[in-house]
């Protein structure tokens, strides 16, 4: 009976890891392997041939490459502290009640569903100078020249205000969730124990609420750290390489470039530095918590 | 330490009003227990008292100073809530130490507090613990230790002990009123068992639907219930109710109750023929031959008492008498009514006669 049932489950799970494996883990394992390769399709020696571990001696002094790691992290760090407050003070608001509180409930989701691909042809449009509507303002309203294909601070800075725009419904959505399961005794007690406002947020509100916190940094930064569409879509990696993260560094690399050997051995080299982040994070948020549960 | 008074409190969601006119007076240090069926408004009171629920209507003040606008920080207050609503991320160390820490007291002194609270409650093994890692039992001492370390003028407590087991319950029971007698603080302590009320309390507060019924000391409201509810509600085994009339019989006053049966009056002044209810305790109760003929429904031997069921007609009336009485079911046992032990109430009105 009981091994009836697990085949039966294996029988079902079939497909699934089916796929996962064939376009999953394969691509995966096949990226390691090529990373350890010189392998230009389009070059005059066309032959994937074993380099052993120079492209990873190259990587590191690779300045181009060290570069758009620093853009990217400062590029999450901006995004997804902002995104955070922005969210929770959103995820407050809406715990309230306020007129017309469904229907801006229900606009500030919409970015959620765009493709990220038209966020970035959107925002283009609005920030194109002499034709967008984010220039046209700036400048009849405070004169105030924008122009994010000259200006490498305005290309970040539009960068990590359209991926607010684009993720802070997401926060939002998951710290609401967050704020409503919790029970409302502590609070009510706190007040009771004398806690002011400010009290209640450090001492109560953030410490319940701080896994899903956690959990949404977590989605936020692995997804922040690899975008690509929307960047490549508003600047392509421009000015200069100022907005080229780790993610448009790659595409050029094995696209335009056809550099596939060294393209895959970043990508390792970044998935390795995502999980070292992401456990360092857990390690420093959560299994102390884990600890007291 | 301060007196409370609350003063024709009413209290309104919306446009429907669920507490018509509430006033208690609760002397310094009087231990005051608010007690009624589910929804009667008792929590609600608490509540309002705490600064949790805002006041309609009336007044509350705690010592001389009006509090209805007063916020809950600023009352000088500590509550014990049903769930202990305990802070689940801070040891039992920091939940204790959280209203002085909040006060911003220095740590020596926050040290001190803390460590004095949990010897007297017992709590020192646990200190380093978390919530999650405690019984009910000492969760339930953690919550007070957190509302002793204030040093509040008023104790408020919500139904503290209705999440423990029986037996811990009467443990806690002792221990709280323990607690009273050694800090002599003032406690509003609400709860739905009159146990606890009996047993507890300085003065008892009777509550439904929003309207106080009866405010007295337990063997007060023991002894002369106002009106069918308290009498009801108050003492377990529930007291007994007859509906029937005042009759006359070989020139005395009878009952006369609906079905037939015939017990004996206390003098009274009811006029032959009034609708009435008639009221008597289990427990006033003996069996002897001289007693009205009843027959024998259930009995239930507890060791030391036996509690027998019996009806004559429709009514049934339960005796609790201290003998062990071996009746079957169907026979005939005579129940003994002391009139001085009788209560009469209206029985359209249900107020004591």
């Amino acid at each position: 009976m009981q091994n009836a049932i697990q085949e039966l489950g294996w029988f079902l799970l079939a497909p699934t890891l089916t796929i996962l494996f064939f376009f999953g883990v394969l691509p995966f394992f096949y990226v390691v392997y090529v990373s350890f390769h010189s392998w230009n399709p389009f070059a005059v020696d066309p032959n994937m041939v074993f380099n052993g571990a120079d492209n990873f001696r190259k990587i590191v002094f690779d300045p181009a490459f060290l570069n758009s790691v620093s853009v990217t992290v400062l590029f999450v760090l901006f995004a997804v502290i902002s995104e955070l407050i922005v969210g929770y003070l959103l995820a407050q608001a809406f715990m309230r009640d306020f007129p017309g509180k469904a229907i801006f409930r229900t606009i500030h989701t919409l970015p959620l569903i765009m493709a990220p691909i038209i966020v970035g042809s959107v925002w283009k449009l609005m920030t194109t100078p002499s034709i967008g509507i984010i220039p046209h303002y700036l400048d009849e309203w405070f004169g105030i020249t924008m122009n994010i294909g000259t200006s490498a601070p305005a290309a970040f800075a539009t960068i990590v205000i359209m991926d607010i725009w684009h993720w802070t419904p997401l926060v939002t959505l998951t710290l609401i969730a967050a704020l409503v399961s919790l029970p409302p005794d502590p609070f009510e007690q706190a007040q009771i124990d004398g806690a002011n406002k400010r009290q209640i947020f450090w001492h109560i509100t953030l410490p319940m609420i701080a896994p899903a916190v956690v959990a949404t940094v977590f989605i936020r930064l692995m997804d922040a750290l690899r975008t690509v569409d929307e960047v490549w879509m508003l600047t392509g990696g421009g000015p200069g390489s100022a907005t080229r993260f780790v993610g448009v560094h790659i595409f050029k690399e094995v696209f335009p470039k056809t550099n596939y050997g060294y393209g895959s051995t970043i990508s390792v080299i970044v998935l390795y530095l995502t999980i070292v982040v992401c456990w360092l994070l857990y390690v420093t948020m959560l299994a102390p918590r884990s600890k007291k549960d | 330490m301060a007196n409370v008074t609350i003063d024709n409190v009413i209290k309104r969601y919306g446009s429907v009003q669920v507490m018509h006119g509430v006033s208690v007076d609760i002397e310094d240090g009087e231990f005051v227990v608010l007690v009624g069926p589910s929804g009667c408004g008792k929590s609600t009171l608490l509540r309002m008292l705490a600064g949790l629920e805002e006041i309609s209507d009336g007044t509350i003040s705690i010592g001389d100073r009006v509090v209805n606008d007063v916020p809950p920080k600023e009352r000088d207050i500590a509550m014990v809530f049903q769930s202990y609503a305990l802070y689940p991320h801070k040891t039992v160390y920091d939940n204790i130490g959280f209203p002085l820490k909040m006060a911003k007291r220095p740590k020596a002194e926050i040290d001190e507090q803390v460590t004095k609270a949990a010897g007297i409650l017992d709590l020192t093994k646990y200190l380093k613990r978390y919530p999650k890692e405690l019984s009910g039992g000492q969760r339930q001492r953690v919550a007070m230790g957190r509302a002793i370390v204030r040093d509040p003028q008023v104790f408020l407590f919500d139904e503290p002990l209705s999440n423990l087991d029986a037996k811990l319950r009467v443990t806690m029971r002792i221990e709280i009123k323990e607690l009273h007698q050694r800090l002599g603080t003032t406690i509003v302590y609400v709860t739905h068992d009159q146990i606890e009320a009996m047993t507890m309390a300085d003065k008892i507060v009777v509550m439904r639907d929003g309207k106080v019924e009866q405010i007295g000391s337990p063997l007060d409201l023991y002894d002369n219930p106002n009106n069918t509810f308290v009498a009801s509600f108050i003492g377990s085994p529930s007291m007994n109710f007859v509906h029937g009339k005042i009759a006359t019989e070989a020139g005395q006053k009878i009952f006369l109750s609906d079905s037939g049966m015939k017990l004996p009056l206390p003098p009274t002044e009811a006029q032959e023929g009034r609708a009435v209810t008639y009221g008597v305790r289990p427990e006033h109760i003996q069996i002897g031959d001289s007693g009205v003929p009843m027959e024998v429904v259930v009995v239930e031997p507890t060791g030391s008492e036996t509690q027998i069921f019996a009806k004559s007609g429709k009514d049934v009336i339960d005796a609790l008498v201290k003998e062990r009485i071996s009746a079957r079911p169907q026979s005939t046992l005579g129940f003994v009514i002391n009139p001085d032990d009788v209560h009469l109430f209206d029985r359209a009105s249900e107020q004591r006669i």
